[in-house]
């Protein structure tokens, strides 16, 4: 029907008139070497400013994967307890550690967890001050609103070609990467958690004489505190879906082994280093909402 | 009435008659276009010959070695594999074959996939001395680990292909660690690309795992280092490409064979082709030349197919009949 129609039409409304192809061509090109340029001036440069974060996430990986397992155990149960003060949580980290040892993936779970916690922290240091700094200034949201829809709808794959072309491989790469995809949630909340603070509470505190500063510090943010959470338990969320992809630049862990499986159809790895994963999202999502419960308790209290 | 039913079952003759001719002709065809330059307009050629010359209504579909093979075995589609690296699952090949669920048709590169440890020319060059992976693996320096610059790397094949096995088995059988150097994970073919243009462009050097004919090799030129020994079969197949194994020892990478490979699906709905997946090959030399073309103009895998088409005349024109070849070049 719709072919038939364009037999009656001048071409131009039924081909849609692109962009010659040569013109699209050049400019493709002269995108492409401009990189690559770019690269070429800047990659010592790049190099040595990334050398510390390289350090630093070596360092890490390797107490992580060095530290006999009953004191890396100890540690997250002591962690999970004091966080969420709930024995059914501590009863689930002991067991989802103790299932990913006896398969075996003990090691890669905790290369897996050094990329997570560094890039969960660095998303969190990078998107606490941008949020605050959106719940402080209407312009300013409505800069970063838009970027942060294109970082949430990129292809991830679109970022890690250029990030590889700057950084190489390994896990520095791969933390950018993450970073990108895992940090607009924290940037969000914070943002949304802070302009949801009562109005009345912002007057009282005026009233009483608060300056911008202490008003932030001492009402807001804490106010906020339990979105803010929200924002933390997205995050790392994020983050361990993203390491399966990063791994496609030489990140390594339980991501590693879940492509492996994928590209040789073992499907039993696969669910098993897929199972790790989830068993460590699950330990940090009840955690980090426990923990964001505890918060809200001033909330709970009700006023007779 | 009588005449009417007469007609009706004329007509119906006609029409299955019509029906099993176009059958015959060609049908709905799935070709796999894998996810390296090479095969990826392997697979657009393919789609145009099928196209224009056969009268195919031809789907692209992206695949990759293991999972294509899986699917093409499991459920019979995709219908082609235009460049098929047989080695990675020979024997699962040959079942397959026996039992006629696949057929091998022509081996699409007619010198087989060279395959290797490759380092920049512009370090050869500075470095005559390096000759061989021996010579190579006596500087650390040279190749810098990505992760840890006062160690070498040896850049493995990306995860989940074979060559990761065999190249981690060489690493070892080479002592390769003792001398400095790390095995370097990939992760997948764009982390294994990323890894030489992040080298050439930084003007680093670097070690690994590649493979002809690729678009990497074109744009980059870099130097296949010898192992010092010849290939030996029996050894690679008992121990050099199998994982963990105990006490490899020092190997040259076979030839690789790469076939097309059809589906027994496909051979019975568009016959009519048979002949040309049987016959159709090129050299690594015209396939080189394409992929630097399409480098050098951003080209996708279909226009690099077009290209080649319009630039190789007298190769293409030898795999089809001449009247399917006028129509070809009538679409072009």
């Amino acid at each position: 029907m719709a072919s038939t129609l364009c037999n009656y039409l001048p071409e131009l409304l039924c081909k849609f008139p692109a962009i010659d192809q040569t013109l699209m061509r050049g400019v493709r090109k002269t995108v492409d070497d401009s990189f690559k340029s770019f690269v070429r001036a800047y990659g010592n440069v790049i190099d040595a400013l990334t050398t510390p974060l390289q350090h630093f996430l070596n360092g890490l990986e390797s107490l992580f994967v060095n530290t006999p397992w009953f004191i890396i155990l100890a540690v997250m149960v002591l962690v999970v307890y004091f966080a969420s003060r709930n024995m059914r949580i501590v009863a689930v980290t002991v067991i989802g550690m103790l299932f990913i040892g006896l398969v075996g993936l003990w090691e890669d779970t905790m290369i897996t967890l050094a990329i997570v916690t560094v890039s969960t922290l660095l998303a969190i240091v990078i998107g606490i001050p941008i949020g605050i700094l959106m719940a402080r200034s209407d312009r300013a949201q409505s800069v970063v609103n838009p970027i942060l829809d294109v970082m949430q709808t990129l292809p991830s794959f679109v970022y890690l070609i250029p990030v590889v072309m700057i950084f190489g491989i390994g896990k520095v790469p791969g933390v950018i990467a993450v970073v990108i995809y895992a940090v607009p949630p924290m940037i969000r909340l914070t943002n949304l958690g802070i302009r949801l603070v009562d109005r009345e509470v912002l007057e009282a505190a005026d009233a009483f004489g608060s300056s911008p500063g202490q008003k932030l510090m001492n009402v807001q943010i804490p106010l906020a505190l339990p979105t803010v959470m929200a924002g933390i338990n997205q995050t790392i969320m994020m983050s361990l879906a993203m390491v399966v992809v990063a791994s496609m630049i030489g990140v390594g862990g339980l991501g590693k082994n879940v492509l492996q499986a994928i590209s040789n159809q073992f499907l039993t790895i696969g669910f098993l280093n897929g199972f790790a994963l989830v068993a460590i999202a699950i330990i940090f999502d009840r955690t980090s909402q426990a923990y964001g419960k505890r918060l809200q308790r001033h909330t709970e209290v009700v006023h007779g | 009435m009588k005449k009417l039913l007469a007609a009706t079952l004329f007509a119906a003759g006609i029409y299955a008659a019509a029906g099993s001719a176009q059958a015959a002709e060609c049908g709905d065809v799935s070709i796999a276009e894998m996810n390296w330059a090479s095969a990826g307009v392997a697979a657009y050629v393919d789609k145009i010959i099928l196209e224009s010359g056969y009268g195919c209504t031809v789907t692209v579909v992206t695949g990759d070695t293991m999972p294509t093979f899986a699917s093409m075995n499991e459920k019979g589609q995709p219908d082609i594999a235009p460049e098929f690296w047989v080695n990675a699952v020979r024997t699962a090949l040959d079942q397959a074959i026996a039992e006629g669920r696949l057929i091998q048709a022509a081996p699409l590169l007619s010198d087989g996939g060279v395959e290797g440890w490759w380092i920049p020319k512009f370090i050869a060059d500075e470095h005559p001395d390096i000759k061989t992976v021996e010579d190579a693996l006596k500087h650390p320096e040279l190749f810098p680990a990505p992760e840890d610059p006062s160690k070498g790397a040896v850049t493995n094949c990306p995860s989940g292909w074979n060559c990761q096995v065999s190249t981690a088995n060489l690493y070892k059988a080479l002592g390769a660690k003792d001398k400095g150097f790390e095995l370097v994970d990939t992760g997948s073919a764009a982390g294994l690309d990323g890894s030489i243009a992040n080298a050439f462009e930084n003007k680093k050097g670097w070690l690994g795992y590649y493979w002809a004919p690729t678009a990497i090799l074109g744009k980059y030129e870099m130097v296949k280092l010898s192992f010092g020994v010849d290939h030996d079969k029996a050894n690679w197949d008992a121990c050099t490409a199998v994982p963990d194994c105990p006490d490899p020892k020092v190997n040259a990478y076979p030839v690789s064979d790469v076939y097309t490979v059809v589906t027994k699906g496909f051979a019975e709905k568009a016959g009519v082709a048979m002949d040309y997946v049987k016959t159709r090959k090129w050299d690594n030399a015209t396939v080189g030349k394409v992929l630097a073309w399409m480098e050098e103009n951003q080209g996708t895998n279909e226009d690099g197919a077009k290209h080649f088409l319009e630039t190789y005349p007298e190769m293409w024109t030898t795999w089809v009949a001449p009247e399917v070849a006028e129509k070809v070049k009538a679409a072009l």
